[in-house]
């Protein structure tokens, strides 16, 4: 990179398990208890009362997928596992009910195919977690340093066209994982993705492991893709370069944590112990070395074909590869669900003999609807207040948790794409479905906006009077799919009334503009910071970034 | 608007990684040769403040550095503030008061100690004679350093040394102490004879306005030492420079609402 300037220094030598202990205080706080435990300890902390819980009892917390909610006077975000976002009728029923019961009805479906609850107060966690357990529901490593939520294709085992069936290996890999102690205190968090999608939908380039399926002489099995992830310093994953037949998945993702999570220069500092560091520093065929050391035998090369380049939303209907059934998917408004409308969603499926997916674009899909019924279900999905006709920018577009329950999000988040989408549609109607909007209210990208068409990252200015404002930085050339890439943000600190028409700027000159049905990214790309300037109608932000420093953004 | 070239989030974040492992002086080199007299340290003369003034002294004596003068400081907080003058002649320290206005509203509508009353009269409080006057002093500065460290509090252990600070503009942020222990702060203030807050000898854990803090036994939770008399108030507030983490701000607009901006 070309803005470092801190001095070069010898290598140091590797950390020993007491450097790790004096610099890392989330290792010192797992050492001294376990935070898988701390669930046990619920009726002395309920007793304690949450003034006076010591803070690392709070971060053990998040090992069962809790987060103080904002403000922090007392109650819990819990985000529920689902395993690529599958989810039974019983246990959405259930989920909504738990909503309901304790979390005022408010629930969101998230990018990692998760539900999120909020408004929990420390009372009512006994019987949240009972009721979260009886329903064959986990949250365990939902949060903290352990196995996040497998994610995948949401329409795994079901869609007419995936290249196979990985749910038994997804069902394999939460059953090894999930709650595991020995994969429970992992540096840092951890996120793998499994697929066999024909669109490859699930995001594999910014996971921390995708195993992204294949067909190698007609045997099913998987490409790897390593150390991709976002949050604050974005890196596309880079491909292994090996072949992994189905049933050796588990071992090599074993033997991939493994490697990273028993190498003590990645618990130093939490800032730099996510895997794609790792893989920063052996580089793929160094990552391979070790994991095939690891293994005690050579993987086959093997290289993934390209990126289909298709439409990764599975919104509207999908042919299922059982005869007569179809998947519905319904684009949810920013991603926001009720816990009425999971309970509804919930006996709509079960009445049509179906499932429920979620997706990483914050939508849900109605799986094995007979086709005879498809009418009648998509009246019952709209009068849920889930109407299907919605421009599929919005089924597309994704913002994060935010306002008002994140503490970290310095803006609105979801109401304000929400309105900013109204101004997009009004003026610019189907053209731009195809378009993906990311917005997020602070530097962690939960809602990926290093990799939206336009990313949205909330931040704050001052208007001429001194007024301070909320305020986005717009990323652009950022992209997923055929040709993943990490944008930039190329205009910097927009007050939030000025965000629609600066956004609309550069929609209208991108449809005017753009070569033969060019993408937004590929648009951005080839225009200047300056062109980008005339169509947003104001003059994009100097930095010293726009040299020669491509190198990290464009990785394969 | 500025057009000044600061740092984006990739930048910032790229550094950040950059900069673990090395020490704070070198994080305070590159930052007063980037940002110059645009760059400024924040200080509330705590252990770490303390060490960074030294530091950063040593690098450019007529580096800036500034604090808030809340009017309720305790005298041992400006006793500090002479020693330090004396001991680096020419400090360039401004020191920041809340508006006159804005305290006579507020003593007049609460009282003196109206923030004895409920939580949301003492955040009232810090809003006027904390919160409002940081924000005076960031304005026009393109960076700014703190002394927040990850061993302060559990749920600051991802603190990095180079941030964006999008609660103020967008100017970058730095924690050269982040990677820091408490030990390792003492020791550096005893080998450099830096001159340190006179409470921290009588068993005080965390310095701020003198009716709002006190000491703290052995064994006591930090909570004791500030706010001690308080319920339901947000976690984290005051604990160490909490204010310099954003999360304050964030937590008085939850609570405060419009209010927060009066």
């Amino acid at each position: 990179m070309t803005t470092g300037t801190a001095r070069e220094r010898p290598p140091k030598p590797p950390p020993t398990e007491e450097l790790v202990l004096k610099r890392n205080p989330v290792e010192r706080l797992k050492r001294e208890k376990s935070p898988l435990g701390i669930l046990g300890e619920l009726p002395q902390l309920i007793a304690t009362g949450y003034a006076d819980i010591p803070e690392e009892d709070i971060v053990r917390l998040k090992w069962w997928g809790l987060y103080h909610d904002k403000p922090k006077v007392g109650t819990f975000m819990l985000r529920i596992k689902l395993n690529a976002g599958r989810v039974t009728p019983a246990q959405l029923r259930e989920i909504g009910e738990i909503s309901n019961a304790h979390g005022k009805g408010a629930g969101e479906l998230t990018t990692r195919q998760t539900i999120q609850l909020h408004y929990l107060d420390l009372p009512s966690l006994p019987d949240v977690f009972d009721r979260v357990a009886a329903a064959g529901l986990t949250t365990a490593g939902a949060c903290g340093d352990a196995v996040r939520n497998t994610t995948g294709c949401p329409l795994a085992g079901v869609a007419h066209d995936e290249l196979f069936d990985v749910s038994p290996l997804l069902d394999e890999v939460a059953t090894f994982f999930y709650g595991n102690p020995d994969y429970s205190d992992l540096p840092r968090k951890h996120k793998i993705s499994i697929s066999a999608c024909a669109h490859r939908c699930n995001a594999p380039e910014i996971n921390c492991i995708s195993l992204v399926g294949a067909l190698r002489d007609g045997e099913p099995g998987f490409g790897v893709l390593v150390g991709g992830g976002l949050s604050s310093v974005p890196r596309i994953a880079r491909e292994l370069g090996v072949w992994v037949p189905y049933a050796e998945a588990l071992e090599v993702l074993r033997a991939i944590l493994d490697a990273w999570k028993e190498d003590l220069r990645y618990r130093v500092s939490r800032v730099k112990a996510r895997l794609k560091f790792m893989v920063d520093d052996l580089g793929p065929e160094g990552m391979r070395a070790e994991v095939e050391r690891r293994l005690g035998r050579a993987l086959a090369d093997f290289t993934l074909p390209p990126h289909p380049g298709s439409d990764t939303t599975h919104l509207g209907l999908t042919p299922e590869k059982r005869d007569g059934h179809s998947s519905i998917g319904i684009p949810v408004n920013v991603g926001l669900v009720s816990g009425d409308q999971m309970i509804a969603v919930a006996n709509l499926a079960e009445e049509v003999g179906g499932d429920v997916r979620v997706t990483r674009h914050q939508n849900l899909i109605l799986t094995g609807v007979p086709n005879a019924r498809i009418e009648q279900t998509e009246a019952a999905i709209e009068a849920i207040g889930f109407p299907l006709d919605l421009n599929p920018v919005r089924g597309g577009a994704i913002a994060c948790t935010g306002e008002p329950h994140c503490n970290f999000s310095v803006t609105e988040t979801k109401t304000r794409l929400d309105a900013l989408l109204d101004h997009l549609e009004t003026r610019f109607g189907n053209a731009i479905a195809e378009l993906r909007l990311n917005l997020d209210g602070c530097p962690h990208a939960c809602g990926q906006h290093w990799v939206g068409d336009l990313g949205f990252q909330g931040s704050t200015a001052r208007d001429e009077a001194g007024t301070r404002h909320q305020a986005y930085e717009i990323y652009v050339r950022g992209s997923m799919g055929a040709v993943a890439a990490i944008g930039r943000p190329v205009f910097r600190r927009v007050p939030t009334y000025e965000l629609d028409r600066t956004v609309a700027g550069l929609v209208a000159g991108w449809l005017d503009g753009r070569r033969d049905g060019e993408p937004f990214a590929a648009f951005a790309t080839r225009l200047s910071d300056a062109e980008l300037g005339v169509l947003a109608g104001r003059p994009p932000s100097t930095s010293s970034r726009r040299t020669d420093d491509t190198d990290d953004d464009q990785g394969a | 608007m500025s057009t000044v070239d600061l740092l984006d989030d990739y930048e910032a974040g790229e550094l950040s990684v950059e900069f673990e492992g090395q020490e704070p002086w070198d994080v305070l080199e590159w930052a007063i040769e980037r940002f110059g007299d645009r760059l400024a340290l924040s200080t509330a003369f705590q252990d770490g403040d303390v060490a960074l003034i030294d530091m950063a002294y040593a690098i450019d004596p007529s580096v800036r550095v500034f604090s808030i003068d809340t009017g309720r400081l305790p005298q041992e907080t400006h006793d500090l503030i002479e020693q330090l003058r004396d001991r680096y002649p020419g400090l360039n320290l401004e020191l920041y008061s809340p508006e006159a206005l804005q305290v006579e509203r507020l003593v007049r509508r609460h009282g003196p100690n109206g923030f004895r009353r409920s939580v949301e009269n003492r955040l009232l409080c810090c809003n006027v004679r904390k919160v409002q006057p940081l924000n005076r002093a960031l304005e026009g500065l393109d960076a700014w350093v703190t002394g927040l460290r990850r061993d302060q509090w559990a749920s600051r252990s991802d603190i990095r040394k180079v941030e964006i600070d999008h609660d103020h503009d967008a100017i970058v942020k730095l924690n050269p102490l982040a990677e820091w222990t408490e030990e390792e702060v003492w020791d550096y203030l005893r080998d450099n004879d830096v001159p340190t807050h006179g409470l921290y000898a009588k068993g005080y854990s965390s310095i701020g306005c003198a009716p709002c803090t006190r000491p703290v036994a052995k064994g006591e939770p930090v909570r004791a030492g500030r706010w001690w008399w308080e319920t339901d108030a947000p976690k984290e507030c005051g604990m160490h420079c909490a204010i310099e983490t954003g999360g304050f701000e964030h937590e008085l607009h939850a609570i405060l609402g419009a209010k927060a901006h009066g």
